[in-house]
Formats: structure tokens, C-alpha cells, sequence
């Protein structure tokens, strides 16, 4: 549960000029909250997309039956917003709680939009970012439609190693669309099949 | 013989849940001085300092979780908690013992309030500590140690009936039941007020007080009111202990291990691959399962 600073991140993965850097690191604020609080309820619209440099968020809807469905986890290292209403503005459908105590650093669109003028690489960079997300969300529909509970759970220890000892089980089968009893017996099976 | 000088006092932090159950002060690694290397070999402090919970029927505590790497040791002041693990295992730490389990390996396990304790509710004082295992036995089986009180050593000193209660190593030749992978001194010294007890522990041994009970003076100099840590230097090897009222005081003092700590939540490695290891082993039932 390392911190991870979003300045080591952009470091990490695109070639920016260091006064382009210094100016995005200055113009992003980073925001603390406490474990259970919220960056976004439903039905508001949403300026930010948010960068975890501490901490654990979750993306999540309500059903009309008042059912939680949970969208996404993000731990260190993650992004996390509801496109729907920072790019489109749309009032939100989504929730974004801290499940621990939570630093992130909030990037605003136009702040985005700006540094792809002054710098391609940038651009770039961005392109991957969301390609890379798509790739991810339908993988994720992928599995919904037709994974076993036990392929949902091999993918999702493979995409968060540690989630599982940060939040409560049934959590974890809300964002694998199973129920916590087909989670527990699958983790069952698994432990058995080590003895 | 020269003298072991105080290196540091620490007030307790802003205190914590761990489950609901467990109110902590973590002294050990997150103030400032005290992370994981500078107490090696003990590399976790957890201290529920007098809290009362209320009576509830369903018990207080912490749901199953897993360890690798390390020993996890409880020391119930006040209080009773009750533990069931992975491989059948469990039992009630009663007030006054202590449950020293050797993580090592791997464990799942899960730690509560005794349920007639609970079911009383009442005031709750206990230490929690990580003893870190060297490399070479962090992946030995897993084990516990049950210690009774009536099983530790129990040393008088003083004019008032003060004594030394060792839970592991030794003091002044006596040995504490606790079985331990390297060299380790654990105990609670219980003084009368106006006793004084005379420590005299390796150099190079990384040593500690806390403040369990009372008010003392340490090297007739400095006064550690309750709840209050104290870290020893490494200059010396005798230091005083004076109670300036009924106190109790658990000194802790180990020879460092000295290798590389690669820690991430429940587990204590050697290097991140083993850490990474760890994770994986867990998230496929490598543990074993606990409901």
C-alpha cells in the first residue's frame, strides 16, 4: 500500500517536457478523504477525473431494487471517473467512496485538453490511456456475459493482487456480478484443491 | 558498565480500529523513528490502551485474515480474545497470558472477543507485536505458543513485593517459557511504587518500554507517564526503572536481524518477489480456508 505520486506516474509513462510537468503537478490539486466518504454521488455532475496516490476508491451503482453494483476498484496507481459526466456532462449515475483513508490528485478535463495542445506526446500518451481502458472494459462485459465464477475470479486476482485484503468479500462478488456465496465456494474449491 | 540512555518518548498516537474490535495505538512502524528496521527485530506495535466496550452479543474483532513471514505476538492486559485458524486450530488468550503465533509460512486466521466476554462487555487492554523471522525460517511451518501466566518466570526484586515476569529470554538467568527464532528478551516488570528494577540487556539489542500501567522514571531522570513508549539507545547496556506509582512496564529487547524487510499489509518478505509471492499463494487458497 505503497504511495504513489502521480508526478512519478506521468514520469513513468510519457515524455514531458519538465516545465509541461511542473505546470500539471501545480495545477492538480490532490484532495485527502476519510475511509467511507464520497468524490461523486449520484446526480452530480462530475468535474475530475481522479488519480489515487494513497488509499482504495470504488465506482459504483444503485439499482432501482437498491442493490450495489460495483464498477471498479481503485487502489494506488489508479484513475477513476465517470466519463458519462466529465466529458459529457451528464449528472452522474455513479458513486465514488474511499474505502480507506484516500489521496488522489484531481485532473480537470480542460487541464488535459490544454497540455495536449502544448505537447503531442501527450496526445499520445492520452490515446493509449484510453485505449488501453476500452481494452479493459470489454474484457470485463466479456466475463459478465459468459465467464464462470471461478474465471471472473482468476482475472480479477490477476488485475488487483491485493483487493481481496482490503475490502470485505462482498464487495469482491459484487464487482464479479456473482453472489458472495458462489465467491466463498469458489475460494473454497481452490483452497482444497492445494491440500 | 555503561549506561543505556532513552533514544526517544513517544506519546500515543491518534488511536484506530482494526476490525471493530481493537483500538490501537501503532507506535510501531508509523511514528516518526520507529519504522520496521529501528526496533528489528520487532517490527509491528499494536496497543490497545483501556478501552471500554460495551456488552453486545454478537463478539467484537477481526475478521479472517492471513500472515506470512512473521510471528504475531498478543499480550492480554485486560480482556480475553478468542482465535480459530486455517488448519483447525484456536483457543482463548486469557487475561494476564500470551499467544505466540508463528506466522511463518502462512496462516488464515481470525481474532474476537471471548463471547462471554463480550457478552459482559467490560475494559480491554492488550499489545499486539510482529516478531520478524529471519530468511531462513520464514517459510517454516506455522505454530503456536499457548504461555499462561502461571508458566512465565516470575523474578521478586524490590522492597514491595515488585517482581519481573519473563515471557521470553531471560532475567537475571531465569529463563521465559516463549520459544523464539532469534535472541529476544520480553517482559513485564511490575513494580510497587517506589521499587526499582535494574535492566541489563546487550548493546546491540534493539530495546523499547511501554507504559502498560502507573508512572516511571527511567534512569532517575526522565519521567514516561502511562500509555507512553520509550525506545532505548544503543549506547549502553544497564538502565533503571523506578515506579513512581503501581506500575507495569513491558520491556522489549532483540538482537536485529539485520536483512532486507520487503512488508506489504499481512505479509513480511525478504525481497518483492516474495512479496508478490505471497499475494498469489493467497488469493489461491494456498492458505488453506476459514469461513
Amino acid at each position: 500500500m505503497n504511495r504513489f505520486e502521480f508526478s512519478s506516474y506521468l514520469n513513468a509513462n510519457v515524455d514531458l517536457e519538465p516545465s509541461c510537468m511542473q505546470e500539471l503537478v501545480k495545477t492538480c490539486p490532490t484532495k485527502k478523504i476519510k475511509k467511507g466518504e464520497f468524490l461523486l454521488q449520484a446526480g452530480e455532475i462530475s468535474k475530475y477525473t481522479y488519480f489515487v496516490e494513497k488509499g482504495l476508491l470504488r465506482q459504483y451503482s444503485i439499482d432501482s431494487k437498491g442493490k450495489e453494483h460495483i464498477l471498479q476498484f481503485a487502489p494506488e496507481g489508479w484513475f477513476v471517473s465517470d466519463r458519462g459526466s466529465v466529458f459529457f456532462h451528464q449528472s452522474s449515475v455513479y458513486f465514488i467512496q474511499a474505502l480507506e483513508d484516500t489521496e488522489v490528485a484531481l485532473l480537470e478535463e480542460n487541464i488535459l485538453n490544454e497540455l495536449a495542445h502544448k505537447q503531442p506526446s501527450f496526445i499520445e500518451f492520452n490515446n493509449r490511456l484510453l485505449h488501453n481502458h476500452i481494452r479493459h472494459l470489454q474484457n470485463r462485459i466479456t466475463q459478465l456475459l459468459g465467464a464462470s465464477a471461478e474465471t471472473r475470479y482468476l482475472e480479477f486476482i490477476k488485475l488487483y493482487p491485493d483487493i481481496l485484503l482490503r475490502v470485505p468479500q462482498t464487495m469482491v462478488a459484487s464487482y464479479l456480478g456473482i453472489t458472495p456465496e458462489s465467491l466463498s465456494r469458489v475460494r473454497k474449491e481452490m483452497a482444497q484443491n492445494h491440500r | 558498565m555503561a549506561t543505556k540512555h532513552i533514544e526517544l518518548i513517544a506519546a500515543p498516537p491518534e488511536p484506530h480500529f482494526v476490525g471493530d474490535g481493537f483500538r490501537v495505538h501503532n507506535f510501531i512502524p508509523s511514528l516518526y523513528g520507529l519504522d520496521m528496521k529501528r526496533m528489528d527485530p520487532i517490527i509491528m506495535m499494536d496497543y490497545n490502551s483501556k478501552f471500554h466496550f460495551t456488552a453486545v452479543d454478537t463478539p467484537r474483532g477481526v475478521g479472517v485474515h492471513p500472515h506470512r513471514g512473521f510471528e504475531t505476538v498478543t499480550i492480554a492486559y485486560q480482556g480475553k480474545v478468542e482465535h480459530h485458524d486455517s488448519s483447525g486450530g484456536g483457543g482463548i488468550i486469557e487475561q494476564g497470558d500470551v499467544q505466540w503465533m508463528t506466522a511463518a509460512s502462512g496462516v488464515l486466521h481470525k481474532e474476537f472477543h471471548e463471547s462471554e466476554w463480550s457478552k459482559k462487555g467490560g475494559i480491554f487492554q492488550m499489545v499486539q507485536l510482529w516478531v520478524n523471522l529471519p530468511a531462513k525460517d520464514k517459510m517454516s511451518p506455522p505454530k503456536y505458543q499457548a504461555i499462561k501466566n502461571a508458566e512465565m518466570a516470575h523474578i521478586p526484586i524490590g522492597q514491595h513485593g515488585s517482581e519481573v515476569e519473563v515471557i521470553a529470554g531471560t532475567y537475571q538467568d531465569k529463563k521465559g517459557p516463549a520459544s523464539t527464532f532469534t535472541p529476544l528478551h520480553m517482559y513485564n516488570v511490575k513494580l510497587k511504587k517506589g521499587d526499582s528494577a535494574s535492566i541489563h540487556l546487550p548493546k546491540h539489542f534493539n530495546t523499547s518500554l511501554l507504559v502498560i500501567e502507573g508512572e516511571i522514571t527511567v534512569n532517575q531522570g526522565e519521567d514516561v507517564p502511562t500509555d507512553y513508549f520509550v525506545l532505548m539507545a544503543n549506547d549502553g547496556e544497564d538502565f533503571t526503572i523506578e515506579a513512581l506509582e503501581d506500575s507495569i512496564v513491558l520491556v522489549l529487547s532483540g538482537e536485529p536481524i539485520n536483512e532486507p524487510i520487503a512488508a506489504h499489509g499481512p505479509f513480511v518478505m525478504n525481497t518483492r518477489q516474495e512479496l508478490m509471492q505471497a499475494f498469489n499463494d493467497f488469493n489461491q487458497g494456498k492458505f488453506g480456508y476459514l469461513e
